[in-house]
């Protein structure tokens, strides 16, 4: 199997970025709003927006993980922090530093003295940065340098058997070629936990694959939600699945067959290359939110109705499972594998072409989503909220 | 047009990309399957007999088992096959 040619650009921690970003971080949502004119003003910077006011509850942890992930995720040239100025931020910025990847910057209001100079002066900052992110050439990169997010969403009865396997050819070549790849989404592999833990590379991960699927079954149940009795749904037997197995095996089949190498706790960064587990929540953009914190750098997502969001800062790949809404929702979609159902393609030619699209939009060619501005960004809270 | 969609050389069901109407035969990568009913698209048949607690292979992994004996060309679902683990159904 012949590597292909990958550009990127090399960070001083080893990773590497296939995008020269300039994020824009608020650390408070009332700066969300000055993140944004930033962004419309300095072609390319990305703004984040969330809801988050500096509480410090029982979430702060993983707030604070997510805002240093972020910060320093391997396709950002340079983040700009955009802050209130209190304790709360510089923790935050603090815990950003240590991880170390990525020159930050701060820019606080209570420095600048009102909010129209405090938008001045981003702007400044943001188009020197800029400026200095064009000069960058990318380089010759070893396929390890891709970190890659496995997603579904608005899944449909042709996931399991189109868009995901032949996602899973991909991920498959890519681990093999010295590749990380992410697979998330617990709630997913609820009922086929058991088949994912015996793929594990050794019973050690396998034990933490199982844990991790019960202690969010114990999350749920203190919810007071009963999710057992509930799959697969009747949607789902109309459609012809038959048993939970036989769903979260639809889910899962997007991480291919290649055996685990380890599990993460949501927004952690896995540590050497091949395919991990990460326990996220199913909402999309939490999900993404999470990858991207934990370095995913570019990420496939199937979707059998055409949701449209993307990521802040990873180039997002949508990929259809049926014809009839990959050629509907056009602007939405890079790749048809609807044609799978069809009988006009195999499988293993869709696997083909979506690694070649992996490689194509990791050396710079724009998804739909990023065409669309599709910048989404939601931080996670408890599991009770995101279910 | 294909018909059905073998997704694993272990699989001993294959899914169905269209309606199948009872006795049709379906000749498809040097393979041949008899339907025995009628089998909604999107939903499975079998390719080789299934035995009674057998396993349901899909993907070449265990979707959960045969609560009958599943003769070739069946309707594979929620009338015969049952999760191992968690499953909506009681036998």
């Amino acid at each position: 199997m012949s590597a292909p040619q990958l550009l990127g650009y090399p960070r001083s921690d080893g990773r590497w970025g296939f995008r020269n970003h300039i994020l824009l971080l608020p650390l408070h949502q009332a700066l969300c709003n000055t993140a944004r004119e930033i962004e419309n003003s300095v072609f390319s910077a990305v703004a984040v927006s969330h809801d988050w006011s500096g509480e410090i509850d029982s979430d702060f942890e993983r707030i604070a993980k997510v805002f240093a992930g972020i910060a320093n995720n391997p396709n950002n040239f340079s983040t700009i922090f955009l802050t209130i100025g209190t304790e709360t931020e510089t923790k935050i910025i603090e815990r950003s530093r240590v991880l170390g990847a990525t020159p930050l910057h701060v820019l606080s209001l209570s420095d600048s003295g009102s909010m129209a100079h405090l938008l001045t002066s981003a702007i400044a900052l943001a188009s020197q940065l800029k400026e200095a992110a064009n000069k960058e050439s990318r380089v010759l990169a070893p396929v390890s340098a891709i970190v890659l997010g496995l997603e579904c969403g608005g899944s449909d009865a042709y996931s399991g058997i189109t868009a995901n396997p032949a996602l899973g050819l991909a991920s498959d070549r890519l681990v093999e070629l010295g590749a990380t790849s992410i697979l998330g989404e617990t709630m997913e592999i609820l009922g086929s936990e058991h088949l994912l833990a015996a793929r594990a590379l050794n019973p050690a991960v396998g034990q933490q694959i199982i844990d991790l699927v019960a202690r969010y079954e114990r999350s749920i149940n203190y919810e007071g939600i009963d999710i057992r009795g509930a799959q697969p749904s009747r949607g789902n037997i109309e459609g012809g699945l038959s048993t939970l197995e036989e769903k979260s095996l639809g889910a899962a089949k997007k991480a291919g067959s290649a055996p685990f190498t380890g599990v993460l706790e949501y927004a952690d960064h896995p540590t050497a290359p091949g395919l991990y587990f990460m326990d996220t929540p199913g909402h999309d953009i939490e999900q993404l939110t999470g990858f991207a914190a934990a370095g995913v750098n570019i990420a496939v997502f199937t979707t059998g109705r055409g949701t449209p969001t993307g990521s802040t800062v990873i180039p997002t790949i949508k990929v259809a499972t049926n014809t009839q809404m990959g050629s509907v929702l056009a602007d939405l979609i890079d790749l048809n594998a609807g044609t799978i159902a069809d009988g006009s393609q195999s499988l293993e030619e869709v696997g083909s072409l979506i690694f070649d699209k992996i490689i194509e939009v990791a050396n710079g060619r724009q998804t739909k989503a990023e065409l669309g501005a599709h910048h989404e960004f939601n931080l996670s809270r408890l599991y009770g909220s995101t279910l | 047009m294909r018909k059905v969609l073998f997704l694993s050389p272990l699989d001993n069901i294959a899914v169905c990309l269209s309606d199948i109407a009872a006795g049709e035969m379906i000749s498809q990568e040097g393979r041949e399957v008899t339907a025995i009913e009628h089998i909604p698209r999107g939903h499975k048949i079998s390719i080789r007999g299934i035995l009674k607690s057998e396993g349901v292979i899909k993907y070449g992994e265990r979707m959960g088992h045969a609560t009958t004996d599943i003769p070739v060309g069946a309707h594979v679902h929620t009338h015969n096959v049952l999760g191992d683990r968690l499953s909506t159904e009681q036998v």
